[in-house]
């Protein structure tokens, strides 16, 4: 559906996008995920011939953005960063206007317009000028702007920055349901987001990509390592002595000492190993009191957090 | 809204001190005095055009539609000149109320309203390109008001410099002459501001 093929933008010396390329099929709702300044917006610019790349080449839905624009452009619905609207327009004014925008014959107008609103529940608000609604409700009309016209592909940047929660959930709920008929690429910084939204995660940082995966595979990525994570009271201070004995422990790390006598520790075993049950029984016995005791599962977060550090790592030593 | 109020309440004013004040049916006089007007009220018209969109960031739904940037261009520039159109259909009014007291020369009035719709017209494509270079409507205000003082002036430093001036081109409608070169220069004047709005459009989203 989208063939993004080598592309860079530079403006002057600065690379903004670094020789990205990626694939999304049909029926996909793609993350972008990536820091601020990363190049998400960059990177939706130019999918949507918003921006002209300096190299490379963008295919959407079969035609070429800068050699076939108007059949390429048809095809996308875009809502832009910081969703910019008509203030003075009412909400129907401007998904008329939209529509016109986007070249929607006469006779259908009407009835896609109502069809718009009526997906993003605009209708309580249709005839209200733009600039007396919240921002919640901004989102919505620059949504339904979107949508209008049946385009296949949605480009979503940043869809929730801004609201309160029930917003949020609301927009999320949005996205999902148009997933099922569109494909969907949006761009966050919020990685739950885009872990409850998304079945393909690319994740950019500093204009590159540096992983792109499903949201699953990211995670078991990271999940190698087979931690835990325990608070104990150790009065006499063995525990470490202690832990030493039991198989398979590689690493024993102070991370917290509270204020109420107890310390956190983490603790990294073999790969494939649950030494929970053998900590529970050796710590009992030596009277050690444990408080807590769980094993870290990866998130999308520490994906994410390790990719940019490893990278930024690897920059670091060439 | 405003501009049209504004212009039709000026009309008025120079209908009353050029027309009724020499109890002259020569409805076209008053067009000296409104071309004098449509220098500062152009550039009003205009200075929002692309500057506004680009600062609101309105622009991204306009270049990442199916529309070409030649459309948008020329549906702007046409829909400024429609704003123009009416207010000069408005002051037919005027002209109305001559008719109470004789029977004005309907043919020099037609070729004058001729010309005050090419001074638009080239005044509109400048304000436009003006626009179009910025993103700050007080500038592309000032940019165009400014030219168009400049040019209203060369005359004035050389002779030479005469078919430059805008304004003083309009001067040769209001004796009725239907002049052809003013027309031409009016016209080529237009296209080339119009063309070069679109290239700058076009070359901007390369530099973006």
């Amino acid at each position: 559906m989208i063939e993004v093929k080598n592309v860079t933008k530079k403006y002057g010396n600065f690379i903004a996008v670094n020789n990205i390329s990626f694939n999304i099929e049909k029926g996909e709702i793609v993350g972008l995920l990536g820091p601020n300044g990363a190049g998400k917006s960059t990177t939706m610019n130019i999918i949507t011939g918003f921006i002209e790349q300096t190299e490379g080449e963008i295919v959407v839905g079969g035609y070429n953005i800068l050699k076939n624009p108007k059949k390429a452009k048809k095809q996308i619905g875009y809502m832009p960063e910081g969703v910019p609207l008509y203030n003075e327009l009412t909400v129907k004014e401007f998904i008329n206007y939209m529509a016109d925008l986007k070249q929607v014959a006469k006779k259908e107008k009407k009835e896609k317009i109502q069809k718009v609103i009526e997906q993003t529940h605009l209708q309580n608000v249709q005839n209200k000028l733009i600039k007396n609604l919240s921002r919640g409700y901004k989102q919505r009309v620059s949504m339904a702007g979107a949508l209008v016209g049946d385009p296949e592909i949605l480009i979503l940047d940043e869809p929730t920055v801004g609201l309160d929660p029930k917003q949020i959930t609301e927009i999320r709920n949005l996205i999902k349901e148009l997933g099922k008929t569109h494909t969907i690429i949006i761009s966050s910084h919020i990685l739950s987001e885009i872990s409850q939204i998304c079945n393909k995660v690319i994740i950019i940082n500093s204009g590159k990509i540096i992983a792109q995966d499903t949201p699953k595979k990211l995670e078991e990525k990271v999940k190698k390592q087979n931690q835990l994570s325990v608070t104990i009271e150790d009065k006499e201070t063995k525990v470490e002595e202690i832990t030493k004995q039991i198989q398979g422990i590689q690493e024993m790390k102070l991370v917290k000492d509270n204020e109420d006598g107890t310390k956190e520790y983490i603790i990294t075993a073999d790969e494939n190993q649950d030494i929970r049950k053998e900590i529970f029984e050796k710590y009992a016995k030596s009277g050690i009191t444990i408080f807590e005791l769980k094993k870290n599962e990866a998130t999308l977060e520490d994906a994410f957090i390790n990719l940019i550090g490893e990278k930024q790592e690897e920059e670091e030593k060439n | 809204m405003y501009l049209y109020g504004l212009f039709l309440a000026m009309c008025s004013v120079f209908f009353y001190l050029d027309v009724v004040e020499y109890g002259s049916l020569q409805f076209e006089n008053m067009f000296y005095s409104a071309s004098t007007i449509l220098t500062f009220i152009v550039p009003i018209l205009t200075m929002r055009m692309f500057a506004e969109e680009r600062k609101l960031g309105t622009e991204q739904l306009l270049y990442t539609s199916p529309t070409r940037t030649s459309s948008i261009v020329m549906g702007k520039f046409l829909a400024s000149l429609f704003v123009v159109l009416i207010t000069e259909i408005f002051t037919l009014l005027y002209l109305a109320i001559l008719y109470f007291f004789g029977t004005p020369h309907i043919q020099t009035i037609l070729v004058t309203l001729l010309g005050f719709l090419m001074l638009s017209m080239a005044y509109i494509s400048f304000g436009m390109f003006a626009s179009s270079i910025t993103e700050n409507q007080i500038i592309a205000g000032v940019i165009t008001i400014g030219f168009f003082i400049i040019t209203w002036f060369l005359p004035n430093f050389s002779p030479i410099l005469e078919p430059l001036s805008l304004i003083n081109m309009f001067d040769k409608f209001p004796s009725g002459l239907i002049a052809l070169e003013e027309i031409v220069t009016y016209i080529t004047f237009t296209i080339f501001f119009v063309l070069l709005t679109m290239i700058v459009l076009q070359r901007k989203k390369s530099m973006k």
